[in-house]
């Protein structure tokens, strides 16, 4: 797998199905290699149409959860956490359908669950995500799928807000196939520093997304581009990278998504203008 | 040359005689006091800050649910006019200068009928609080936070907008950096478009800890504040990692958040002035 750039649905449509993959054109005519596919009605989306799209508009597929209330492998509410995994393989059977290498996203908790706990309760969430993750990863191993998972900012989720904590979560896993997903937004909120939080995880970085610190275009605000992407070069990262903002529709995770005003011109420009710096970018590191 | 406090939310549940002798060991000429004048009255807190030689610059209001300048209840908005202008005696009987608002409460994240009717709310409210505070020599900031804070005010632009339209000399920005970090693209640019409006500054690395402790280049930030001849009083609020950070506060707290952080805030902050010639 060389680098290649890709463009997240949700700056497409929210909730995304068969009907909305005729954006696919459009999505490789603005020279995209990989189309991210978030999964929120999993019963919206299916293999035979996904394929065709992507065959027709010779793109790649990755598929993303996103993880609402209802679907949540360590809920303190066991059925809840049997919907979670039931879920999360469902999205790993379309992943290996589709020919998507990974399912990423923040899949050890439902986004948005921000409780304070005390330091027993917070063990207890911990286990269930890691007994739960590995049953899944199990799982995800016998399709040849891996699952990225991705931190989120303090005010998302109480549980993996850096790259070290989600290197912990890995390691209690204990899978080759479960690394992961790491993503500017959350880092630039969280991470001491790009660079070192990279390179001390840098055997379990499976999948990048890409955003700008309020989530606009990338490149139109403060993150720190040229030191991210020669981080990466550092660690000869060769997977995704995927853009990603969110439409203000977005229902599954809409605590996660947060956006009172137009952080772009349009979800167009933003998409278009944000591959030509990411592209750019990666060039200029020498990726 | 900058002028440095420290917020006494950040020391969470500790006396407040022990919060301001902490200041004060550290080179600070100010505190700023955490908006509860029924919880801890002015008269002990302006003991402890004469003991200790110590100025209180700025109230730093608490908007709970009940304290929402753009409830769609009428009373829970007056009774919000009704807290600022508390913090307002507050300030006035500690000999602060600045009470901060922000039109929401803290953590809603919707509105609850049209915006621009919330808008015209906030703006009304705020409209009283600047001429009750400016008729007592004090000055309202406004307060733009990040996006899972609240909803209406997120960025430094719109804080100028909102100061535009109530357009009274009791009112002013505020620039927190830690908010800034999420919500602006260029920190300095939006410090610079605020000039003289800007009231009243929160330094908080990009993690929210002690400057130095996350990845924000404060640099461009100080000369911005050096370039619109900024006086004001600029206030450490740093909080724990956490969507809940009063929860945080008002439970054990985070020990790295009184000593260390009290002490390492200011000495990068005037190293920082040092290095640009300012001290």
């Amino acid at each position: 797998m060389s680098l290649q750039i890709g463009l997240s649905s949700f700056v497409l449509a929210s909730p995304f199905s068969d009907s909305d993959l005729s954006v696919a054109s459009d999505v490789s005519s603005m020279g995209y290699e990989v189309l991210e596919i978030c999964i929120e009605d999993p019963a919206l989306l299916s293999a035979a149409a996904i394929n065709k799209a992507a065959a027709e508009n010779n793109l790649k597929i990755s598929i993303c959860g996103a993880f609402g209330p209802d679907r949540d492998v360590s809920s303190d509410d066991p059925e809840i956490r049997v919907k979670g995994i039931a879920y999360l393989k469902e999205c790993i059977d379309l992943a290996s359908a589709v020919g998507s290498p990974f399912v990423s996203g923040p899949m050890y908790s439902t986004t948005g669950k921000t409780r304070l706990l005390p330091p027993e309760a917070r063990k207890a969430q911990l286990d269930l995500a890691v007994n739960n993750l590995r049953e899944v990863g199990e799982y995800a191993a016998t399709k040849g799928v891996g699952l990225a998972i991705e931190p989120l900012n303090r005010f998302e989720t109480d549980l993996i807000n850096t790259l070290e904590q989600g290197v912990e979560l890995c390691k209690k896993i204990a899978l080759e196939n479960v690394g992961l997903l790491i993503d500017t937004f959350h880092m630039n909120i969280e991470e001491k520093s790009l660079t070192e939080s990279i390179t001390k995880s840098q055997k379990y970085i499976f999948h990048v997304q890409v955003s700008e610190n309020d989530r606009g275009t990338p490149g139109s605000g403060q993150v720190r581009w040229e030191e991210f992407f020669s981080a990466l070069k550092t660690i000869n990262y060769s997977g995704w990278v995927v853009v990603e903002s969110f439409l203000p529709t977005v229902a599954e995770i809409a605590r996660a998504v947060s956006l009172w005003r137009p952080v772009a011109p349009s979800m167009d420009y933003l998409a278009r203008e944000g591959r030509k710096f990411i592209a750019e970018a990666v060039t200029a590191s020498g990726l | 040359m900058l002028k440095y406090a420290y917020n006494m939310l950040v020391y969470g549940t500790e006396p407040i005689e022990d919060g301001i002798a902490r200041v004060a060991k550290y080179g600070y000429d100010f505190t700023e006091v955490v908006g509860e004048p029924e919880q801890i009255p002015a008269a002990r807190i302006r003991t402890a800050l004469d003991a200790n030689d110590i100025l209180a610059s700025s109230i730093v209001s608490i908007y709970t649910p009940d304290r929402d300048l753009v409830s769609s209840n009428s009373s829970i908005r007056a009774n919000t006019v009704d807290y600022i202008k508390g913090n307002v005696d507050h300030a006035v009987a500690l000999g602060a200068k600045i009470v901060t608002l922000t039109p929401t409460a803290c953590m809603k994240i919707r509105p609850e009928v049209d915006i621009k009717q919330e808008w015209a709310w906030a703006v009304e409210g705020a409209r009283e609080a600047a001429t009750y505070a400016h008729d007592h020599g004090v000055r309202i900031a406004v307060e733009p936070w990040n996006r899972y804070e609240s909803y209406l005010i997120n960025r430094l632009e719109q804080s100028i907008a909102f100061v535009d339209e109530v357009d009274h000399p009791g009112i002013g920005c505020m620039a927190d950096t830690f908010h800034m970090s999420i919500e602006d693209a260029d920190i300095a640019g939006a410090i610079r478009a605020a000039g003289k409006r800007l009231a009243h500054v929160h330094f908080a690395d990009s993690n929210r800890a002690a400057p130095g402790r996350g990845h924000l280049n404060f640099t461009p930030f100080v000369e911005a504040l050096r370039d619109i001849e900024y006086s004001g009083v600029c206030s450490f609020e740093l909080l724990p990692a956490a969507g809940d950070v009063w929860g945080v506060l008002s439970g054990a707290g985070a020990p790295e958040f009184l000593d260390q952080y009290t002490e390492e805030s200011i000495t990068y902050m005037k190293n920082i002035e040092r290095e640009l010639g300012l001290l």
